[in-house]
């Protein structure tokens, strides 16, 4: 069998997200033991607060050095998670009966290189990411100087984040590798190439693109 | 159990110290070295009072105003400050792992070596109590607060003494015992106060957050002493806990629950499909 394959993610890419999601685990299952009293054993003597700001140093840093490298992916990453049209309502509608009743597509409208759904999940990285990184640098530096309400306050934002990415990211973790149509979603990040068939299928509108850009693929 | 409690009769008190030095002493809280990390400077800084604030070693400290009534007068008031033991203590509620609980007599005890150090009881505290020795770049923290004489191995409550800083009042300002006698008793003392021209004479502590165990004869309003009037539980708090916390295991219940119904039902359909 002959594969045709078209590259998804490029290599810095997958590497950015493959860092930023190890620190997220670390930085989720360190704060989870504060959000369930059961595990809060885990938590004695600080460490895992230490461990935590360490995932969050990495979770702030890789980021900025990915913007450095390469700040046009980083631009155009931006202006995708902020451009939404009336085909972004079309697949929410069809996304239900799809992922569930697994209709066809072709009630989707062709899509980017990112869907409806991962374009949502991208948007809440960054305006979570942001507010969780703000909410956090208050509760690691101004822990002794800022009035006793506003680190409460902080707490509280912090969590509702939690709460939100947190259950996102099992979403995403979930129809990335378990949903029994996107088989190739985990081929993408891994080693960032797709099935032509697949790119065709999943993200009509990108392939069109790429292929006119591009003989191969 | 019947609950315990200590009454402080603050017109009783002649701010001698005794009970901050007997509560340094008997809890091995040796004196708090400015020099160190979120260290409490005892600098002199115009006042009898000292050490300048409640520190890790310093549960107890006694605090002096001077306040002048409309008379042209000077009073010197003094007011005890440590843990108040409530009853809805907000800092039990927000702890993350029951290291802080109420001890079976009512008051508020904690596990040191269970301390996580998260800090969220010295944010929650309607009393601004606890404290803590902090790692601001590490984090690395243990709350210390007053333990009643419960702490683990000085346990003077179990051992039937009273708290070291009852034992050592010299003039009976402190007293130790059952709460409500002490009630009783402070009442009383409020309309003996009353009785001689003190009108806003008052017991607090009574019924303020659902009680506290450490109640306070006054011959004046709260506020003149430095005490809240009306504390409350903080509103981030109820927020925190009885909101966000039951929602977060609500959302996440449902969402990995709707996941693995998801994944059910397309398997099933793929392999109608593939038939």
């Amino acid at each position: 069998m002959t594969h045709h394959e078209v590259e998804k993610y490029r290599k810095p890419v997958r590497v950015l997200h493959w860092i930023h999601s190890g620190a997220f685990v670390l930085l989720f299952l360190t704060g989870l033991v504060l959000f369930i009293p059961q595990l809060g054993f885990l938590a004695e003597d600080s460490w895992t607060r230490l461990i935590h700001r360490i995932g969050a140093a990495i979770f702030v840093i890789i980021p900025i050095i990915y913007l450095i490298i390469n700040p046009k992916s980083v631009c155009r990453g931006l202006k995708e998670a902020f451009t939404w049209s009336s085909e972004d309502m079309g697949w929410l509608k069809a996304a239900p009966r799809y992922y569930f009743v697994i209709g066809d597509e072709r009630d989707m409208p062709p899509q980017e290189a990112m869907n409806t759904g991962q374009k949502m999940w991208w948007f809440m990285v960054l305006v979570f990411g942001v507010i969780f990184v703000i909410t956090g640098a208050v509760m690691w530096f101004a822990k002794t100087s800022a009035p006793p309400a506003v680190l409460q306050w902080m707490v509280f934002i912090h969590d509702v984040c939690f709460i939100a990415t947190g259950c996102m990211f099992f979403v995403h973790i979930y129809t990335g590798v378990f949903h029994p149509l996107m088989t190739e979603a985990w081929n993408s990040i891994t080693g960032g190439k797709v099935s032509v068939e697949y790119a065709r299928k999943h993200h009509g509108k990108w392939y069109a693109e790429v292929s006119k850009g591009k003989k191969e693929a | 159990m019947a609950e315990k409690a200590i009454l402080y009769d603050a017109t009783r008190c002649t701010a001698c110290r005794g009970c901050q030095v007997a509560c340094k002493q008997w809890n091995e809280n040796d004196e708090y070295i400015p020099t160190e990390e979120n260290g409490v400077d005892s600098r002199n800084w115009g006042s009898y009072e000292n050490p300048p604030d409640l520190s890790p070693t310093t549960w107890l400290k006694m605090e002096f105003r001077e306040v002048e009534p409309s008379d042209g007068s000077v009073r010197w008031l003094f007011t005890r400050r440590a843990c108040m033991h409530c009853t809805d203590a907000a800092c039990v509620q927000v702890c993350p792992n029951g290291s802080l609980y109420h001890h079976e007599l009512g008051f508020v005890a904690y596990n040191k070596d269970t301390c996580t150090g998260c800090g969220y009881c010295i944010d929650a505290c309607p009393f601004d109590v606890p404290r803590s020795d902090r790692n601001i770049l590490t984090g690395i923290a243990k709350m210390d607060k007053c333990t009643f004489c419960t702490t683990q191995g000085l346990d003077r409550i179990d051992a039937g003494w009273e708290p070291a800083c009852v034992k050592t009042c010299p003039t009976g300002a402190l007293k130790y015992g059952e709460r409500s006698d002490l009630v009783a008793e402070g009442k009383k003392r409020v309309q003996e106060l009353k009785k001689k021209g003190w009108t806003n004479a008052n017991l607090y502590g009574e019924n303020e957050l659902g009680g506290l165990h450490v109640l306070y004869v006054l011959d004046d309003s709260p506020e003149i002493y430095g005490l809240p009037v009306s504390p409350q539980i903080p509103a981030a708090t109820i927020a925190w806990k009885d909101v966000i916390q039951p929602v977060g295991w609500a959302v996440g219940g449902l969402t990995i629950a709707g996941l693995g119904l998801n994944w059910l039902v397309a398997r099933a359909n793929v392999k109608k499909e593939e038939k």
